[in-house]
């Protein structure tokens, strides 16, 4: 059975005046351990289909089923429940609690789920030391580099044993060194057996992943080993610049004349 | 990057259990503690603003009824010293309003026919005194005393009064039955006139005309209701009659037994209509006093201090109230982007609520707190500087302690209620 299963997924907002579709039947399933990147351009709607997969949105239409269950009829509780036990969410800006410890950051979502103090300092201490943190467990976030923060976020991510992990423009906060350690640490999570959906906007990043699917206006264009996906996606992208660049000098030219 | 060696975690349940929804309510709130220390330490001189409001709030609540029950508790020893059985037949009624006055004024007197009635008739008094007073200037030597208060009675007064003789012996039937001139002086007077000497023995003239030989003391019995009590002489009420006018009023002192307070009053009732010969229809012409007739109008004085104190009470918990309510607005705002994390790491909305509710509850407990221990301070020192007793009740501590929680917690609501509800990607999104 597949771990997750969009079923015609489509996502309205009203505006009040307009309404406007960010999501438009996104169909397609996602098994246990795979790696998947998720790539689009902003506004194309993959935001939205990541908060939608971490349950922090429902769908407007269609049926969203994330380990076995629906989630796209459930309450507020249920959801945030099901972010609880289901979902590793690792963010572009970290999102870490500035005042607590690293460690007490990687101990919050176990407070949600209820475990005892002593077990989760243990767990907390055990996520840490993954991601080869555990000589900075006390410091606060301030106190840490981007890499590092990010490897925090990671540990909290991975500290519940969610089912799926949940990464948003991961490397998009970090220089290219330590966004290259930590792809190389969600590809080590991938051979372990995690299952992890990528969010981002890099063909770089997407051309490292078995699988990729390109979003452009809400809709899937592309489902493919990440290679392929992340080619079609550069030429798409070339040719919109190529395309860009004459408009400009159309324009300017058109500019010069009237002076 | 090494494997954990950690089991995996229970099953998932569907919903946690008993014990765990219980570990988890108790972590959250422990966190929500910790986070709201935090918080409020970030922002010290913030913090410290509005906990310095509620405090000042409280503090100003609990001195209002520190003050009331100081009030109440110094006029129930006051009333304490009139002897807590005494009856008193007079004219005049206590505690009456204007609108009666004229017709209290046209009764007659009580008198000596009244007193002879009671003592002839009534059954159930230990003691009746027949009291008339006056105020008189006190002559001894170069010694002379104003507005002493001369009262002329018999032997009874000592009991009807709750007094006891500090020297010598008290006014007896036979110095009333003869007119002798023999008196009994008060502590005050005593200590003014015969400084290191003995009194006993030693003539006064008392008025105009009137000479007495001191025969006796009286111990003191402090102030009620603001003046003295110990200035006064006590002669025989036939002597002081001849002195100063025998058709002076009387009042009537009748020392009911314990307990049995309104059936002597009944009865001191029946007596007196029937020694006044009162028809069926009319009605009495002397009113039988009680200390409570004096409490009724010390209760209504007490009720309109009691509305000021819960008035301002009211207003300045309002202030108070406010001032939590925005220093929790703006941590609300500051903290939005933690209400999304908590949120996406599995915060239902009631985490969040409580979250912030606890530091709502923080900041006016420690308020409070600060309010009762500045209010207990200010008791203390109204006890040493003014003549007021003034002690703090652990009621009142309590009550604080307690009221500045709820203060807490309802004006924390607001802002916690919309934390709460604010949606996880618009508060992840937040600056």
């Amino acid at each position: 059975m597949a771990l997750i299963e969009l079923d015609h997924i489509g996502k309205m907002y009203d505006l009040g005046l307009s309404k406007v579709a960010a999501l438009r039947d996104i169909h397609f399933a996602i098994e246990p351990g795979e790696l998947v990147a998720i790539i689009g351009q902003s506004g194309s709607g993959k935001s939205t289909l990541m908060n939608i997969l971490g349950c922090l949105d429902v769908p407007t239409t269609g049926r969203y089923r994330l380990a076995g269950r629906d989630v796209s009829e459930l309450s507020d509780d249920e959801l945030a429940d099901a972010r609880n036990l289901e979902i590793g969410f690792i963010f572009q800006s970290f999102q870490l609690l500035p005042r607590a410890s690293a460690l007490e950051n990687v101990e919050l979502p176990l407070i949600y789920r209820g475990i005892s103090k002593k077990e989760r300092r243990e767990r907390a201490i055990d996520a840490l030391e993954r991601v080869q943190l555990a000589d900075r467990m006390t410091h606060k976030p301030t106190e840490l580099s981007g890499g590092q923060r990010q490897r925090v976020a990671i540990a909290r991510a991975l500290v519940t044993q969610p089912s799926l992990l949940l990464a948003d423009e991961p490397t998009g906060n970090l220089d290219s060194r330590t966004g290259e350690e930590i792809v190389g640490l969600f590809l080590d999570l991938h051979r372990k057996g995690n299952t992890i959906v990528l969010v981002t906007h890099e063909p770089k990043l997407a051309a490292r992943c078995p699988r990729a699917v390109r979003i452009v206006d809400g809709l899937v264009i592309a489902d493919g080993p990440g290679r392929d996906v992340a080619m079609a996606n550069a030429e798409a992208m070339g040719a919109e610049v190529v395309a860009q660049v004459l408009a400009a000098q159309a324009a300017a030219e058109a500019h010069a004349k009237d002076a | 990057m090494a494997t954990s060696a950690l089991p995996p975690l229970r099953a998932k349940p569907k919903h946690l259990g008993l014990i765990r929804s219980l570990v988890r309510f108790v972590a959250e709130l422990r966190d929500a503690v910790v986070q709201a220390v935090r918080s409020l330490l970030a922002h010290k001189l913030r913090a410290a603003l509005t906990i310095a409001g509620v405090a000042v709030g409280i503090m100003a609540v609990i001195i209002i009824f520190m003050v009331e029950a100081g009030m109440a508790s110094s006029f129930a020893k006051q009333l304490n010293s009139l002897g807590p059985n005494t009856l008193y037949v007079h004219k005049w009624a206590w505690g009456v309003n204007g609108k009666d006055w004229w017709k209290l004024r046209n009764r007659p007197t009580v008198g000596q026919l009244d007193y002879r009635a009671l003592v002839a008739n009534t059954k159930l008094a230990l003691a009746i005194a027949p009291v008339a007073e006056t105020e008189a200037v006190v002559v001894h030597g170069d010694k002379e005393l104003k507005n002493i208060e001369v009262n002329g009675t018999t032997e009874a007064f000592l009991e009807s009064g709750g007094w006891q003789l500090r020297r010598g012996r008290f006014i007896s039937d036979l110095d009333h039955e003869l007119g002798s001139d023999a008196c009994v002086i008060g502590a005050d007077l005593e200590d003014a006139v015969f400084k290191d000497q003995d009194p006993l023995g030693q003539r006064l003239k008392v008025g105009p005309t009137t000479r007495c030989t001191v025969v006796g003391s009286l111990v003191r019995k402090g102030s009620a209701f603001g003046r003295t009590q110990d200035g006064l002489l006590v002669m025989p009420l036939s002597s002081f009659l001849r002195s100063f006018g025998a058709k002076r009023g009387l009042v009537i002192a009748v020392v009911a037994p314990a307990g049995k307070v309104m059936e002597t009053e009944d009865e001191i009732v029946s007596v007196m209509r029937a020694a006044r010969r009162l028809g069926p229809d009319q009605d009495d012409n002397f009113s039988v006093n009680r200390q409570d007739k004096i409490l009724q109008g010390f209760n209504q004085t007490m009720m309109s201090v009691n509305i000021v104190g819960i008035l301002v009470g009211v207003i300045t918990a309002a202030v108070a109230g406010i001032g939590i309510m925005n220093i929790l607005l703006v941590s609300v705002k500051e903290r939005t982007r933690e209400i999304g994390i908590r949120r996406a790491l599995g915060a239902r909305r009631a985490s969040i609520l409580m979250q912030f509710l606890c530091e709502a509850v923080l900041v006016a407990l420690l308020g409070g707190a600060l309010g009762v221990a500045l209010g207990a301070g200010s008791a203390a020192l109204i006890d040493i500087l003014s003549p007021m007793p003034a002690s703090i009740d652990p009621r009142v501590v309590a009550g604080g302690v307690i009221g500045s929680c709820i203060l807490g917690a309802v004006f924390g609501l607001w802002p916690a209620l919309s934390a709460a509800f604010l949606h996880p990607i618009e508060a992840l999104r937040h600056e």
